[in-house]
């Protein structure tokens, strides 16, 4: 196995959680696809610190922290749809232009 | 003493300059109570002053070398702007006659401005003149003549536009303005292009300089042209000779003034550069051919006038014209002798004619007539002012148009034949106006008309005898020619022309075979040449027109071009800002996608630059 075809299943990962952000008009949904964004970076991480790392594993330690925070940030950003949520009675990411122009 | 008022002769033209000054104080604005009358009798002190300085001076410089006074002016880097006085005989001939002639027109004024509150301006205008042209008479430089005329330029606009009130007043004082004013700027043009070539703007110095110079004949005859531009707007001349008619609506003993000397200082400069302009022969001809056609138009056209201020001004074109043709064939001495008889001459006649219409009110010589047993004295101060002005033996006028005529005789013989007409033309136009108005029956206007008050009558009959006394003043200096040198033959044709004129008028309104409204067999013809050549419709179809059309054209560039392009840019930032702003759509995924379009962007650009 080589590094690249982590990095390029991370990418993919990567890309389809871009997708997934920029698309999806359910606010959850928007939570999840940068959850999968994240566990694209973690991907890299690991399979940077097991290839070129091997000694120290720096990039687990990384990885560790980015999935603590981003326990956090998916914590934080449910209480914010939840309270977007309370006022609009929706969560349709099209009702939330009103901060244009 | 007369030395002593020699040396300080410059100080004549300070003597009107201080009344000038001294007339402010009774402006209607500042004394409120007393009335404007002071201001005339101190301008009249003055001027009297100023008269008996010049005329006391003049006798010290008989047979003697001209006198130089220098005052320093301005001196920066290489030009020296030192002002050149010089008092010779003819300069204070000059002023004696301009200080003697505003001494009268003033006296005159003081009975023909009997109704009139705004004498402090017209005698400080009147003032401002005399000191003007004694300034003008006594300065020996071209540039500060030039500066001179120019402030004479300003003062006529003043003196003309007196009565703002009337709208034919404004639009004369406007023309007369600009059409001075766009000579004078030729004459600028000349003044700066001659000084590289001959170093100098001392009129001695230039005679000097162009008794031996060697300069490109296109060059001179260029700055040739330039320098009789201004005199020909000073003068009159055709084509800028409109201004004239239309300062008749200024006051009449301003008239008096602006007839008689104000007209001829650009003579009297034109007389100054003769030396300069005989250097290109082109510039010479244009003079001649200039002077001829006023000469000869002006006279027509004094014929067909009905306005009794007009019949005059065209003469005085006309005559200015004659002096063109004698600085033109090289005859300076000629020059200033027309000059001289003609000032006194037409001054003669305007008294005349301001007195007849201070009385009768109208200045339409249709509406007059049957004066002259009511008005002997005007009637006679017409007379000899006519025959001071055409050639009648043995009168003023004759000698200076002899001399003007034998100089023409063995060079130029169809001039002496343009003279001739002139003269013939102005003996019957003044014939004609005597006629009008003295002679026949009297019209409702002038059926009862007194005869005009001593202020106005004194001045008149004091010129009167100067000008009956003119050429035994000018024999007693030795300034007519010989009897036994005379030209017998152009004498005798010189008297012919004014018998022939002068009975030619008088058989015509003196006598009843042709019915009185004249018409002429071909009426276009008179219409043409009561109407001036139509001169006013031209000018407003030529260069009105093309200046008038060139500023709109310009005013339309600026306004839509200029600063339309300026404004664009305004325009453009502010529409940029209101359209932009919708990139701000308010959608956090369209921010996002932003964002990735701008990475994956900046990564694309990475990859190809690396």
């Amino acid at each position: 196995m080589q590094l690249q075809y982590f990095l390029i299943l991370a990418a993919a990962l990567f890309c389809i959680g871009i997708f997934g952000l920029i698309t999806s008009r359910n606010a959850v949904r928007v939570l999840m696809s940068i959850e999968l964004m994240l566990n694209a970076v973690n991907l890299n991480l690991m399979a940077f610190s097991n290839y070129l790392d091997a000694q120290d594993v720096k990039g687990q330690v990384f990885t560790t922290f980015v999935i603590a925070i981003a326990a956090a940030e998916a914590a934080v950003g449910l209480a914010i749809v939840l309270a977007i949520y309370r006022n609009r009675d929706t969560v349709d990411m099209e009702q939330f232009n009103l901060l244009k122009w | 003493m007369d030395l002593l008022l020699l040396q300080s002769i410059w100080l004549v033209p300070c003597y009107a300059l201080a009344g000038a000054a001294l007339s402010v104080l009774w402006f209607p604005s500042i004394a409120r109570r007393t009335g404007p009358r002071p201001a005339g009798y101190t301008n009249v002190v003055m001027t009297f002053l100023a008269f008996l300085h010049s005329l006391i001076a003049l006798p010290a410089t008989w047979h003697q070398p001209p006198q130089q006074f220098f005052f320093p002016w301005l001196n920066v880097a290489n030009l020296d702007l030192t002002l050149p006085l010089e008092a010779s005989s003819l300069n204070i001939g000059a002023m004696v006659l301009v200080t003697g002639l505003n001494l009268l027109a003033q006296i005159y004024a003081i009975g023909y401005m009997e109704m009139d509150w705004g004498w402090a301006r017209f005698f400080s205008l009147l003032a401002l003149f005399e000191a003007g042209l004694c300034a003008l008479a006594l300065c020996n430089s071209l540039f500060f003549s030039y500066i001179i005329l120019e402030i004479l330029t300003l003062g006529t606009y003043l003196l003309v536009g007196v009565w703002f009130n009337q709208s034919l007043v404004v639009t004369g004082a406007r023309d007369a303005f600009l059409t001075k004013r766009v000579g004078d700027l030729f004459l600028l043009m000349g003044v700066v292009a001659l000084l590289p070539l001959a170093g100098t703007w001392d009129f001695t110095e230039l005679a000097v300089w162009a008794q031996t110079a060697e300069v490109d004949p296109t060059v001179i005859t260029l700055v040739g042209l330039a320098l009789i531009a201004g005199p020909m707007g000073k003068c009159a001349q055709f084509p800028l000779h409109l201004w004239l008619d239309e300062a008749m609506e200024g006051p009449l003993p301003s008239t008096i003034l602006r007839n008689s000397v104000v007209v001829a200082t650009g003579a009297w400069v034109l007389i100054k550069l003769e030396p300069v302009l005989a250097l290109s022969p082109v510039v010479m001809a244009t003079l001649v051919w200039i002077g001829g056609i006023t000469a000869v138009g002006g006279s027509l056209i004094a014929i067909a006038q009905i306005d009794l201020k007009r019949t005059l001004s065209y003469s005085v074109s006309a005559y200015m014209g004659l002096v063109f043709i004698a600085v033109g064939t090289g005859q300076s001495e000629a020059a200033l002798l027309l000059v001289l008889t003609h000032a006194v001459a037409i001054a003669l006649l305007v008294m005349s004619l301001g007195g007849i219409i201070w009385n009768s009110i109208t200045q339409d010589i249709t509406q007059l007539g049957g004066l002259w047993s009511r008005r002997p004295v005007s009637g006679l101060a017409f007379l000899v002012g006519t025959t001071g002005l055409i050639a009648l033996p043995p009168f003023g006028s004759f000698w200076a148009l002899l001399k003007l005529a034998d100089g023409l005789w063995a060079t130029q013989p169809w001039l002496v034949g343009l003279v001739l007409l002139v003269n013939g033309l102005t003996a019957f136009s003044l014939t004609r106006v005597f006629s009008r108005i003295f002679g026949g029956q009297a019209h409702p206007m002038a059926q009862r008309s007194p005869e005009i008050s001593w202020t106005m009558a004194l001045p008149m009959m004091v010129l009167l005898g100067v000008v009956l006394h003119t050429p035994l003043v000018l024999q007693a200096l030795s300034l007519l020619p010989v009897w036994t040198d005379l030209n017998k033959d152009v004498a005798l044709l010189l008297l012919w022309s004014s018998v022939f004129g002068c009975s030619l008028g008088a058989v015509v309104y003196l006598g009843s075979a042709v019915p009185k409204p004249v018409q002429f067999p071909w009426k276009p013809l008179q219409d043409l040449l009561s109407y001036d050549f139509y001169t006013a419709q031209i000018y407003r179809m030529s260069i009105v027109l093309g200046v008038d059309l060139v500023s709109r054209l310009t005013s339309w560039f600026d306004r839509y071009l200029v600063d339309g392009f300026i404004n664009f840019l305004g325009i453009a930032t502010l529409f940029g800002g209101e359209g932009l702003k919708y990139s701000t759509s308010g959608r956090g995924q369209s921010y996002a996608l932003t964002i990735v379009v701008g990475a994956v962007l900046v990564g694309c650009l990475v990859m190809w630059s690396s």
